[in-house]
This record gives C-alpha cells, sequence and structure tokens, in this order.
C-alpha cells in the first residue's frame, strides 16, 4: 500500500506550481483526477524539452513529469453538464486544488463557498500569483513574474550590469511544496477535528520564504542589496571558473582555510598559502578579483569533471557545473533513481524525473505516465463515479467531455 | 495545525528550514544546538554587523516557532537525554554528513529501536547513499551539480546563482512534503521511516525539466542575460523602464500570443504602432519567425517599439497597464520595495516578532498560506543559545535542578 492511497483529489491546476503539488501527492497513491479542456489545454503542454525535439501536447517532458501517476478527464467547464460532474466529482474526493485567477471560480460557481455546501468539509487549495485578496489578486502572468515581484531577479545578476534573474519560473519551483504542505497538515487536521478548510496560497508569498534572509538583513539593517555575481559573505574563494570546452565550467567553494590551503596546493601555488594577501577569508573577499583570476588560471586546463575530482580528493567543495548530458549520466543521481523510464500511450519509451525524496519503507509508485488530454473519461465516469453508459453518451453528445 | 506532535531538530546549518515549516504548522519544535550554539550562528549577516551567536540574520531567518536548548551528541549523557526526547516525539530532522550520527549511536536505526513511530528526516548534500554521498558541499557546488546554475546569468560572463542561498532551501521543502507524506501513513500503520534527502536531487526542480533534455532528444535551454534562447529566437525578459527594470513576457503561440496581441492593440491606443503591426498573427508569430516567412529584422523592430515603450514609464505606471489591460509586465522589485508592497501590506503580510534583549522588532516574512480553519502564527522569535534549557530539562523531564547544574559543568547542557 502507498502512503496516501486512501486520498482523492480534484485537479483544476495548470502550468507548474500547481501541478507539481499534486504530482507528488499522486506520487505516493492518492487517485487525482486531473481536470483538462480542449479548449484551454494546459500551457505546460506547449512548453519544452519536447521529445525528439518535435513540440506536440503528448510529447513535452515538462508536462509529463508535472503530471505523471494523474487520470485525466477532459471537461468543457462552460456546459452545464459538465458541472454537475464536477459536483459528483467533489463528493468524492477530499480535497479540491485549483490555480485559476480568482476571479475563474467563483465564475463558474466552482470556489469554496459553493462547494462547501454540498461538501462542509471539504478540503480547498486555492494557489495563484498573489493571493485571493489585495489590490493585485487578479494578477495574471507565471512563475518568472511573481519572482520578480518577489525579488529574485534582482537578487540575481552582477554588479555592473542589469539583472540577469533566476531560469525560468522560480516561484513555480517553490511554491509545489508549500501547496503539498498545506494539504497534508489540513488532512491531519480534518482527521482530528472533523473539520475541512480553504487553503488560500500566494505563490510569491511562499516563495519569499526563500528570501527570509535578504529581507531580514534589509529590515535590521537597511543592507542594499543586488546581486554580487558569485560572491558569498562567508566564502572565499567562491565561484565559478572555466574550464576545458565551449561553455564548460567549474564551481569551487572554500569554507574555511584549511579548504583554500588545500586549493593551494592542487594548483601548485603554495606560496599563495603562506603570503598576507589570501591569509584570511576578509582578505580573500577584499583580494576576490586577483583570486579569482589566479583560480581561472588553473581550472581553463582542465575538464570540469577532473578538477571535480581533484578537489573533491582534497575534501574541497567542488562540482562540475552540469549540463543536461552530465545530469543524464551522473553517477549520484542515477544511483538515486533521478530518471525513470515510464511507457507513455502515445510516445512510447520515455523518462521522467522521479520524487525528490526517499521514503524508506514506502517508496512511491512513478509508473503511470502523465495522462493525455481526456485519456481516462471513461474510468473516471464509470468506476469513479459510476455512470452508466447511457449518462456518458449523452455527455459526449451534450460537448462536455472536450 | 500540527499542535499535537514533537519535532527534534538536530540539524546543522543545512536543516533548518524544514523544521521551521512544521513549527509555522504549530508542531511543537525543539532545536537541539551543541553547547555555545550552533554553527548557523557563526554565518554571517548579524545584526548592526556584530559577530554574536544571537544576531546571525542567517540563524534568524530559519528558527522562528522553535524552542531552543542546548545538547552534547558527543556524550553518552547526551545521548541518553536524546534517547528520552526521541522516545517521546513524532520527527526528528538531521542534516549531518550521512553516518555521523549512526557512529555516535544516533542513526535511524538506533532511534527506530526505542521509538518504532518515529519519522526521522535526513537532509544531506546528494543522499544517504552513492558515489557523491561523502563530497564536500556548498550552495554553489549543489546548484552545479543539479543543473540549474548552468542555465543562470549572462551568455558573455560564468554562470551565477540567485546571491542568497537557495539550495537547502528546496532540499528543506521537499523534506517537509516527505516528513508529512510519511506521517499520513504512520496514522494507518503507527510505523515511522527515514526520509532521504539530496540537495543536488532537490535543485533540479529549478531547471524546468530542462535536465531531461538529453535524454529525450530535445534541444538543452541556454542562459542568456536577462531572458531565454528558444532555438534561434533570443526572447528578452527583462526591460529597462524609467526608474529600474521590469520582466515583459513578449511571447507568441496558442496561449502566450494573447498576452502579446493585448500588448500591441496598448501601443496601438497610445499610437506607437500602426495597424499593420497590431495585426499581426501573434499567435502563430513564433512559427512564422522560424520558417523565415517573418523577417528576424522585423521582429526586432517591434522588440525596439516595446523597449522604447518601456523605458518611458515607470515601474509603478507599467504595473498598473499590466493589471487594467491582463498584460504580462511585474516590476523587477528589490527588498525595500518588497517589504513595502502595498499587496503584501493590504494582506497584512508582515509578522513583526520582538527580540526583547536587543530591544528591536523585525518584520519576517508571514505565513506560506493562508488556513481559513487553522490559520499560521507566528508564535516565538528565533531562540538564542539554551533559552529553554530549564523549561525543558526541569519542567518536562523532570529533572533535578542539581542534575542540570551537573549536566551544565561537564559540559552536557
Amino acid at each position: 500500500m502507498l502512503p496516501l492511497d486512501d486520498v482523492k483529489v480534484v485537479d483544476f491546476m495548470w502550468a507548474l506550481a500547481g501541478p507539481g503539488t499534486t504530482r507528488t501527492l499522486a506520487d505516493y497513491g492518492a487517485t487525482v483526477v486531473r481536470i483538462e479542456s480542449a479548449n484551454r489545454v494546459d500551457g505546460a503542454r506547449t512548453v519544452g524539452p519536447f521529445i525528439d525535439n518535435k513540440p506536440a501536447h503528448e510529447a513535452s517532458g515538462l508536462f509529463g513529469t508535472y503530471n505523471s501517476g494523474k487520470l485525466g478527464l477532459a471537461l468543457d467547464l462552460n456546459k452545464p453538464q459538465a458541472r454537475d460532474v464536477v459536483l459528483d466529482l467533489v463528493r468524492w474526493a477530499d480535497v479540491v486544488c485549483e490555480s485559476f485567477s480568482p476571479k475563474a471560480m467563483r465564475a463558474w460557481r466552482l470556489d469554496y463557498e459553493s462547494l462547501r455546501e454540498i461538501k462542509p468539509e471539504l478540503i480547498m487549495l486555492s494557489s495563484c500569483l498573489m493571493g485571493q485578496s489585495g489590490p493585485m489578486s487578479k494578477f495574471v502572468g507565471f512563475g518568472n513574474m511573481a519572482a520578480a515581484l518577489a525579488g529574485f531577479y534582482h537578487l540575481c545578476g552582477w554588479p555592473d550590469r542589469p539583472p540577469s534573474g533566476p531560469f525560468g519560473a522560480y516561484t513555480d519551483y517553490i511554491a509545489p511544496r508549500f501547496g503539498a504542505i498545506s494539504v497534508l497538515a489540513a488532512l491531519d487536521y480534518r482527521r482530528r477535528t472533523g473539520q475541512g478548510q480553504h487553503i488560500d496560497q500566494s505563490q510569491a508569498e511562499s516563495a519569499l520564504h526563500f528570501l527570509t534572509l535578504a529581507l531580514l538583513d534589509y529590515a535590521a539593517n537597511r543592507r542594499i542589496e543586488q546581486g554580487v555575481g558569485n560572491a558569498d559573505l562567508n566564502f572565499a574563494p567562491h565561484g565559478v571558473y572555466p574550464a576545458l570546452g565551449e561553455d564548460r565550467w567549474v564551481a569551487i567553494a572554500c569554507a574555511t582555510d584549511d579548504h583554500w590551503r588545500a586549493l593551494c596546493s592542487a594548483m601548485n601555488r603554495t606560496d599563495l598559502a603562506r603570503g598576507e594577501q589570501f591569509a584570511t577569508l576578509p582578505a580573500r573577499r577584499k583580494n576576490r578579483d586577483e583570486l579569482d583570476q589566479i583560480i581561472s588560471e588553473w581550472t581553463r586546463g582542465l575538464t570540469a569533471h577532473a578538477a571535480e575530482l581533484q578537489l573533491q580528493g582534497l575534501g574541497i567543495p567542488a562540482s562540475a557545473v552540469q549540463d543536461s548530458n552530465d545530469i543524464c549520466h551522473d553517477p549520484q543521481l542515477t544511483a538515486r533513481g533521478y530518471l525513470t523510464e515510464i511507457v507513455h500511450p502515445v510516445c512510447g519509451k520515455t523518462v521522467i524525473e522521479a520524487p525528490r525524496f526517499l521514503l524508506s519503507r514506502t517508496p512511491a509508485n512513478t509508473a503511470r505516465p502523465a495522462p493525455t488530454l481526456g485519456g481516462d473519461n471513461q474510468y473516471v465516469l464509470e468506476s469513479i463515479l459510476g455512470y452508466n453508459q447511457d449518462r456518458i453518451t449523452e455527455l459526449v453528445a451534450a460537448g462536455a467531455l472536450q | 495545525m500540527l499542535d499535537p506532535y514533537r519535532v527534534l531538530d538536530l540539524t546543522t546549518e543545512r536543516g533548518l528550514l524544514c523544521g521551521q515549516i512544521l513549527g509555522d504548522l504549530g508542531a511543537d519544535v525543539i532545536k537541539i544546538e551543541p553547547p555555545g550554539g550552533s554553527p548557523a550562528r557563526r554565518l554571517a549577516p548579524f545584526y548592526q554587523d556584530v559577530a554574536d551567536p544571537n544576531r546571525s540574520i542567517y540563524w534568524w531567518a530559519n528558527n522562528r516557532n522553535k524552542r531552543g536548548i542546548t545538547l552534547n551528541l558527543e556524550t553518552n549523557d547526551g545521548k541518553e537525554l536524546l534517547y528520552r526526547l526521541a522516545e517521546r516525539s513524532h520527527f526528528l530532522i538531521e542534516s549531518d554528513n550521512p553516518g555521523y550520527l549512526a557512529a555516535q549511536g544516533l542513526g535511524y536505526g538506533d532511534l527506530a529501536t526505542r521509538n518504532p513511530g518515529l519519522i526521522y528526516v535526513s537532509i544531506t548534500p546528494f543522499g544517504q547513499d552513492g558515489p557523491k554521498a561523502s563530497y564536500a558541499d556548498s550552495d554553489l557546488v549543489i546548484l552545479a551539480a543539479g543543473g540549474p546554475l548552468l542555465l543562470g546569468g549572462d551568455e558573455d560572463r560564468p554562470p551565477i546563482r540567485v546571491s542568497v542561498p537557495q539550495a537547502y532551501l528546496h532540499a528543506c521543502a521537499d523534506a517537509a512534503v516527505g516528513a508529512l507524506v510519511a506521517h499520513h501513513e504512520r496514522q494507518r500503520t503507527g510505523l515511522g521511516q527515514q526520509v532521504n534527502v539530496s540537495a543536488q536531487q532537490s535543485v533540479t526542480i529549478a531547471t524546468q525539466a530542462n535536465n531531461l533534455a538529453y535524454r529525450i532528444g530535445a534541444d538543452e535551454a541556454h542562459r542568456m542575460a536577462g531572458g531565454v534562447k528558444l532555438g534561434s529566437l533570443r526572447v528578452p525578459l527583462v526591460w529597462r523602464a524609467k526608474d529600474g527594470y521590469v520582466t515583459l513576457g513578449f511571447l507568441f503561440g496558442r496561449q502566450l500570443g494573447v498576452f502579446s496581441q493585448r500588448l500591441m492593440n496598448y501601443l496601438h491606443e497610445l499610437g506607437i504602432c500602426d495597424v499593420a503591426t497590431r495585426d499581426k498573427d501573434w499567435i502563430a508569430y513564433g512559427g512564422l519567425l522560424l520558417s523565415g516567412e517573418e523577417p528576424m529584422a522585423e521582429y526586432e523592430r517591434v522588440v525596439k517599439l516595446i523597449a522604447d515603450f518601456v523605458a518611458s514609464r515607470t515601474k509603478a505606471e507599467l504595473l498598473d497597464a499590466a493589471l487594467q489591460r491582463g498584460l504580462l509586465i511585474a516590476p523587477i522589485t528589490t527588498m525595500s520595495e518588497v517589504l513595502e508592497s502595498r499587496q503584501l501590506q493590504s494582506r497584512q503580510y508582515w509578522q513583526v516578532l520582538e527580540h526583547p534583549e536587543l530591544g528591536r522588532s523585525f518584520p519576517y516574512p508571514g505565513p506560506f498560506a493562508r488556513f481559513s480553519a487553522a490559520p499560521i502564527a507566528y508564535r516565538r522569535r528565533p531562540p538564542l543559545v539554551g533559552e529553554h534549557n530549564s523549561e525543558l530539562y526541569r519542567n518536562e523531564l523532570g529533572l533535578s535542578e542539581d542534575k542540570c547544574v551537573d549536566l551544565s559543568r561537564r559540559g552536557i547542557i
């Protein structure tokens, strides 16, 4: 038995921040019915990487990873018959998750106030960029925009350049964890008290928990913060250095004076370890540019992985800056089963990312690929909701199942 | 919400956020530090730049809603006290190198024999086993090993990270999810287990599945200053406004093209572009560019129109336009602007915690989610070194005053 196999979820989420939450629940056994419409397919289906580099709704590795383990039900929510199906699903479910802008669920009369009338003990997670209330509650957009508003862009860049920002929809990487945490805590609370509840998740507010350090530093010290390249308050040297090959790099971080001395011996520059100029962390921070120059001269003659091996052999924190090819061959990630093979009904054998954490006694099950659009209509309506074939035929005729 | 549960937090500087998340949800989290205080208290920045274990902002950022005690786990008496605490706890979180606590007699197996229901959460750089399990680590090194680092920064310089450490926060958030999944299962079986978290694997999420590219035969994404490269198309995402920067998405396709259409409608109303430009097929535009049907020079001309428009407006004006017209524009916000955000203030986001020993209060980032039945409460500022020793050892474990004095004298608490 899987840990969550008694948990039933109706999933109106889309893009990444929402589906990432329900993916985790599905990995560990929850029955997740993912609702999509052919009139408005999930944008994640249109974003790569695509299998064999061919964009198609069923070939997005991104969608495939964020939605594996779920059942796919196609419903056109603008059809009145579809609403009845949703209400039956809500009666069946423990948890409803949605990540539209706040007005959408109200317009369909599927907001928490409406749904609790038919299911008082319902747990409902509403996740959107800025939260259900406030002057920006209807702000539409993607995780890169919430990342800009939360401060991540300003804190990622070089001091002499415009901010470059972290890669992609950064708050979408953070929000799914807090979404899953919230649902699991609410399930525990309901088990003990019988009470359901509504969870209002602002993805920007969740993500600010990854910037608490900078926010408190500003509040307490009024420090003017900005992106500082790869500099660090507590470590020097600390940076990304060029290696042999095109766009190849090695990351090195000396946390202690011992690390620094070991690095000097690796570079055959024990003279540096003896001098005043780099003797202490403050001195190395002060003379950082010169230090980085010296290290770069040494790393340039090595492959990134050779530098990593040599430095790790001396106990110095270092890693090749890995690209997708490296990651797919990384022995450590392979040992943890990071990429797991699945068989997709349209694309055949492919891979998705496995769960990031491992449970020792009750491992996840990732055998089921992400649903094709409406791929589980029959199963959901017949086996979960108990509809007979006449009812299903009526729904098809009404155009509700697309 | 989790108030019936007790959490022992043994983490080093790597794993602190996990316990804080459970503490925010109401669990009784006991932070256990070596006598003299956790190594995390030695990390900068410090309040008023005075290096002191009770003034580390690194510490403050990850330890609210916890009680704090000191305990020397390298002594037999210390271990005995930990066993007693573990017998009456539901979760234990640790982030030492793999094998360290087991060598101390405090591994999962040691504690599970005393408390089979215990959920033992291990947060490590690379995981409990495997060829890199004993690698030396840091935030930057983890980000390099897991994939996201290569994708960040300007293409003519080395890749860069976010200037505030992120890797272990990703690991800690995954650890909290894992702990609660295991907890749900424990309600049925009464049994605990070990949650094995690898920071390297946790940060893979920040590649947006681009790590898969090689295995599935797709192009890899590449970093580009303030934007992304999609094939031969350079898509700018960071634009210079009158008083700073904004992110603006000028994108195409069935879903994103709609936003570009709205933007071009707006620019036409403002007299910035002509009808022919407004009425291009913004849905199909990406394909037209890639096929060569639309010359790249024409795309660049439109990008320049948008850039000139953005440069003539303030961040606030652009945000208003985005809100009114549903455009993909968001200001690039500084920490001071985040603290002054009308949105966050209107939601009463900031939670002020008093640090009485400093005579100051500070606004902490507020609840990560709003729960209608059981709201998150900020009950405690981060503990001082050994602040709750007496409360815990005397009142809750029932040790005598003499015993506590003796343990303290021998450097155990």
